[in-house]
């Protein structure tokens, strides 16, 4: 009994030993490629920063109005963007390559499923993103607009146009990661219909108001706004 | 690499017949044809009586018009005194016309203009607006007059105008740009001015012509790049600035928006020009340096003041990522005073506009929004204005006018440090 | 040509050679030209190419106003001859197919013509109203005065019969009276005499001046076509083939009258072009020409228009405006003392600054226009002026033939001829004369000849209608002259650069451009419009044939 303890143990402590004689070859494979991974990644990041200088890409985003887009979001240069995002595919590609070779039963399934996603989350991080960006400048420009020309309740239209886009870019990014498709297609469609709904309820109450300015405005006696505003140049 | 030139080739052709003149006057036109012919005539006009010896070529630049504006320009025949024998005038007047096919933009109008003038050898160039109702020969002379004879680079319009015309440039164009580029010249923007052949060559050269801030109203960076170019600016008093018919001029926001825009884009490019100059000069002059009639009382301007209040209430995070929280603060302080006894302060305004042309450079947020964030502000100031002069004299209005513009000078160093350093 | 002579309307095809005979040859050694003179260069003339010649008044005269102040209708001024001397020049003008035109002073005469020393005689002599008379000086108030630097009124005062006789030009220079038929009789009998000589045409001075009515500018009066219309009838019947030339410096609206319905003046000198062409070159500019041409009436079939660039007169600019007028000044007369009357003293050549090409296009403008040309004397060597010698007379110094004694003139001593010769470097006899132009195929006096042989050879360039091209580019003239089928397009750059020029020549599709001087050929016309160069000052005369 007791041999067969101790053999039990040795056996266990041998497949230990083997395991972990097999083991770390692998793990100094997976370590020698993430740092390989790094320097390929920092390599190819230099690479491709000194093309895009020479292809003077950060003027023609300059031009295309691009840059201005990415200061707002305290984003660095078009540049600068790019290669980093090179270095990090790069590397994390290189990182999820090393832990394959790992072995680990069960990881290896996650991870080619995570290679599949990859591409998708990407896109849907993008489609937030812009979303995000998008909404702020389109509420802000309506804010503006709605606050110079001397409309009420402002803020409210400027939040309600916020609140639309993210709604849309929400849904836009689950549908592209594939989750849950129906239910994020009728949430969707549950909280627009909701806050259309509310909209017309609210102007068509409220609205009165704002109607019968517009049609002043455009219809009556201009002159009346002269008189507040003298010809400014 | 065969770069793309943005003149037609029958414009050129155009160009080509013409050969050297002595002076060009450009009329920009969109949809015109009811008023084109009475500012071509008077072109005309001027070159015969003032110009008869002088090589000439009057050039229509139309953005896509509708109507027959450009045929109008080119079929009209020239006007002429039936019963004069001799000739109507020494030389052909030369008339050529070009259309662009984008949206009108006085931008690509103007460089159209600069091209031709630079092409042609124009010593002597104005631009005329077919739209100014009250336009004479001798509006058009006194423009190219002083290029042509006394060698200014360039010629802006003074105006007679009434107590509450023109606020914006009185208030606020007319002295920030005074403290910032150091030249006196009070109708930066203006629908018609003057300049020479040799700074439209200066110009031409210049790569700004596709910026967003050059479409509406690019005269201002004409005026700017002469004074940077080391060229003589000077100003013609024309006479009275017409009241612009309903619904032609763009409304406060707009005007903002072009102006405004535009001198913050000018400062922005031509930043080492200004940094380091201190207090300004005055410009040549020509007739009286300004005339202010005593009609035209404003009615009540209560509306004005609820729009500035709120929209110091409403756009308070956009105003505070522009504005220092002191001026901030001020400024929101203010909007709660009463409506009569409000009183919007020149130190107050002066530090408000340095610290938005700051963050204009900074690109705090979208500069466009930016500068839309001003117009409740200079509603603000424009009904504090309002309050004080409505029974003020045209002295005491110059005197005070005056005063601000000396405050913009003393507060340079404060817009120079806020430029410099991001906070 | 032999068939010319007999034509009626030689006066259409005519190249005019305008000339004084004091100026041009002196055969006796007096210092002053003569006729006799004149008749031994009629070859040089004929080899030029002209086929008539107008003669400057060469009557007897005190000679005040260069001969316009005639003492004596009918016979010649000793200095210059014989009236046989004159009849002499006069055949073998015509045997060298060479056609002769007079001046005749119908409007005035002399102070010193013994009808005017009978009028003044007393008061009621039968001559007396011969002239306009009058006891004041008040009378057609609204008259202007012609000769502003020298005359104050155009009444001047008779001490001998105490009245004030009338006057549109000097004092000395007393108008006749044409209300009187006497008067109108005996100048008819004065033109009858020189055409019974052979003469072939009258030049007929002052015209719009015949009549006087109170109220009225006494100018272009109706009274005064009659008379003309008269002599007219007159000369049809009795010397038909003769012919008639107006000088009325008058807007050609006005002149055009002179041409009534082809039954008064064959011919009128379009005074108005003449200006304008030098200003288009100067200017670099067409609208000058084109305009004036555009205000120039049609004129009935017999007659023409008589072009010229200078004559013995000044460049007149009565017919400009003050702004025209001032840059004439300031371009072509920047010294005062160019400057005479409203007019400029000055000749061709120092006027184009010496410059070949310029003289050139000008003269090529004036062979290719619509009108019989007239061409002054020495200017088709560029001869130069003097505006020193006063009066008109720096336009007016002797013809110089060659760089030897008196330039070839007279063999008088230099002192005694009648006027100094040019003799700066530049425009003086040395430089500029016939016989050292005669030697060179490509001297001025060579080109001309060519351009007016040229020029005879088409008569669509006398009788030829005018049709304006309007190229975008305005420096550059560019017309068709056609007659029926002959067709010829002229195009000039006015500018001191090259030029290119696109021309609509669709109405000639297909024709074949000859160059008329080299007798090129050029590309056919098509569809596009015709590109052409031009030179600084260049000028291009194609026939348009269609083959």
């Amino acid at each position: 009994m007791k041999e067969l303890v101790i053999q039990g143990l040795r056996q266990a402590y041998d497949n230990l030993v083997h395991m972990f004689a097999e083991f770390l070859p692998r793990l100094l494979v997976m370590l020698v490629i993430i740092v390989v991974g790094l320097f390929v990644a920092y390599f190819l990041k230099t690479i491709l920063r000194a093309l895009l200088h020479v292809t003077r890409l950060d003027r023609l985003s300059e031009e295309a109005g691009a840059s201005r887009f990415l200061r707002m979001a305290a984003l660095p240069s078009m540049t600068e963007l790019l290669s980093r995002s090179l270095f990090w595919v790069t590397w994390s590609g290189f990182i999820l390559i090393g832990i394959s070779v790992l072995g680990v039963a069960g990881l290896q399934e996650q991870i080619s499923r995570l290679f599949l996603l990859l591409p998708a989350i990407f896109v849907a991080i993008l489609i937030l993103f812009l979303g995000l960006v998008t909404a702020n400048f389109l509420s802000r420009a309506a804010l503006l607009a709605a606050v110079n020309a001397g409309y009420p309740a402002p803020k409210l239209l400027s939040w309600s146009i916020r609140f639309v886009i993210w709604a849309l870019a929400i849904s836009m990014a689950l549908e592209q990661v594939g989750v849950a498709r129906q239910t994020v297609i009728a949430a969707f469609s549950i909280v627009f219909g909701a806050f259309m709904f509310g909209l017309a309820i609210a102007f068509g109450l409220g609205g009165r108001e704002l109607a019968r300015e517009f049609l002043e405005r455009n219809l009556g006696d201009k002159k009346k706004e002269k008189y507040e505003e003298p010809q400014p140049l | 690499m065969a770069e793309e030139s943005f003149l037609a080739d029958d414009f050129l052709r155009q160009l080509m017949s013409v050969g050297e003149v002595d002076l060009l006057v450009g009329i920009p036109s969109h949809n015109h044809a009811s008023t084109l012919l009475q500012a071509l005539h008077c072109v005309e006009e001027t070159l015969r009586q003032n110009f008869v010896r002088e090589r000439a070529v009057i050039l229509n630049v139309d953005g896509g018009s509708t109507d027959d504006t450009r045929k109008l320009f080119i079929e009209s025949s020239e006007r002429r005194d039936v019963a004069h024998k001799g000739l109507t005038s020494l030389r052909t007047i030369h008339r050529i016309s070009v259309e662009y096919d984008r949206s009108p933009s006085q931008g690509l109008a103007l460089h159209h203009i600069v091209a031709a003038a630079d092409l042609l050898r124009a010593r002597a160039c104005a631009v005329v607006s077919p739209g100014t109702t009250n336009l004479t020969s001798n509006w058009v002379a006194n423009l190219l007059r002083p290029v042509y004879r006394e060698g200014l680079d360039f010629v802006a319009p003074l105006y007679a105008r009434s107590r509450f015309q023109g606020l914006l440039a009185r208030d606020l164009l007319y002295p920030m740009s005074r403290a910032v580029f150091g030249q006196r010249i009070r109708e930066l923007y203006s629908d018609e001015w003057g300049f020479s052949g040799r700074l439209a060559t200066q110009c031409l050269e210049k790569e700004v012509w596709q910026e967003e801030a050059m479409r509406a109203r690019p005269e201002a960076w004409m005026a700017i790049t002469a004074i940077g170019g080391g060229l003589k600016c000077g100003q013609y008093f024309l006479g009275p600035k017409p009241a612009s018919p309903a619904g032609t001029s763009p409304d406060l926001v707009d005007a903002i928006r072009q102006t405004v825009g535009n001198l913050f884009w000018c400062m922005e490019i031509n930043e080492p020009q200004w940094l380091n100059r201190s207090s300004s000069q005055p410009v040549p002059t020509f007739g009286p340096d300004h005339e202010l009639s005593s009609d035209g009382v404003p009615a009540s301007p209560e509306k004005i003041f609820d729009l500035f209040r709120s929209g110091v209430n409403e756009l308070e995070p956009i105003l505070a990522s522009i504005l220092a929280p002191e001026t901030h603060a001020q400024i929101k302080a203010i909007a709660l005073s009463d409506r009569l006894k409000f009183h919007f302060a020149a130190e107050l305004w002066v530090k408000t506009l340095y610290e938005f042309a700051a963050s204009y450079h900074h690109s705090v947020l979208n500069r466009d929004h930016l500068v839309q964030a001003l117009v409740p502000l200079y509603r603000g100031r424009l009904y504090s204005f309002l309050l004080e002069h409505a029974n003020s004299s045209p002295e005491v209005m110059e005197t005070r006018s005056e005063m601000v513009c000396q405050e913009f000078e003393r507060q340079k160093p404060y817009l120079v440090e806020r430029w410099t350093t991001k906070h | 040509m032999p068939q010319l002579l007999d034509e009626s309307l030689w006066y259409k095809d005519a190249v005019i050679y305008q000339l004084h005979v004091r100026t041009f040859c002196d055969s006796n050694g007096d210092g002053i030209g003569d006729f006799r003179g004149l008749t031994t260069k009629l070859d040089y003339l004929q080899e030029l190419g002209i086929n008539a010649i107008w003669l400057l008044p060469f009557y007897p005269s005190p000679l005040r106003d260069d001969g316009y102040d005639i003492a004596d209708y009918t016979s010649v001024h000793p200095s210059y001859g014989t009236l046989q001397d004159f009849k002499d020049f006069l055949t073998a003008a015509h045997n060298r197919r060479i056609r002769v035109i007079t001046e005749m002073v119908v409007n005035h005469t002399s102070d010193q013509h013994p009808w005017f020393q009978e009028a003044r005689s007393s008061r009621d002599n039968p001559k007396r109203d011969w002239y306009v008379w009058s006891d004041t000086d008040t009378r057609y108030q609204d008259v202007r005065i012609i000769f502003v630097d020298t005359e104050m009124s155009n009444w001047a005062w008779d001490p001998i019969s105490k009245a004030y006789y009338w006057h549109r030009f000097f004092g000395h220079q007393p108008d006749l009276n044409y209300d009187n038929p006497a008067v109108r009789q005996a100048m008819w009998e004065v033109m009858k005499f020189w055409l019974d000589i052979g003469v072939d045409g009258f030049r007929l001075d002052a015209v719009p001046y015949l009549i006087e009515r109170e109220g009225t500018s006494c100018e272009n009066l109706p009274e005064t076509h009659e008379i003309i219309r008269e002599f007219r009838q007159r000369i049809d019947l009795a010397y038909p083939g003769k012919m008639l030339l107006a000088e009325a410096n008058q807007w050609p609206a006005d002149v055009r009258a002179y041409f009534g319905n082809g039954d008064e003046f064959h011919m009128a000198f379009h005074f108005p072009l003449m200006p304008r062409m030098f200003m288009a070159v100067k200017l670099e500019d067409r609208k000058p020409i084109i305009e004036i041409l555009e205000q120039t009436p049609q004129i009935p079939p017999n007659c023409q228009w008589c072009i010229f660039l200078r004559n013995h007169d000044e460049l007149t600019l009565e017919m400009v405006t003050s702004v025209e007028r001032d840059y004439m000044y300031d371009e072509y007369a920047g010294d005062k003392a160019m400057r005479i009357n409203l007019g400029i003293r000055r000749r061709l050549a120092p006027m184009m600054e010496n410059d070949r090409r310029r003289v050139e296009l000008l003269t090529g403008l004036l062979l290719s226009m619509p009108g019989t040309p007239i061409i002054y004397y020495g200017d088709e060597i560029g001869m130069g002026d003097n505006v020193y010698l006063g009066d008109r007379n720096g336009v007016r110094t002797p013809m110089q033939w060659n760089g030897g004694w008196n330039a070839g003139f007279s063999t008088a001593d230099p002192e005694r001829l009648y006027s100094p010769l040019i003799s700066n470097p530049v425009y003086g006899y040395q430089a500029i004369n016939v016989d050292s132009q005669r030697r060179s195929a490509h001297s001025l006096l060579s080109w001309t000849k060519s351009v007016i042989q040229t020029r005879n050879a088409f008569r669509v360039f006398s009788r030829g209608s005018i049709e304006f091209l309007n190229p975008s580019n305005h420096r550059v003239l560019a017309y068709v002259r056609r007659l029926g089928e002959e067709k010829v397009l002229v195009v000039n750059n006015l500018s001191n650069s090259a030029q290119a020029v696109e021309l609509n020549l669709q109405m000639y599709k297909r024709h074949i451009p000859i160059e008329m001087f080299g007798r090129n050929l050029f590309p056919r016309i098509g569809d596009l419009p015709y590109l052409l160069t031009l030179g600084p000052y260049q000028f291009y005369w194609f026939r348009l044939r269609r083959i």
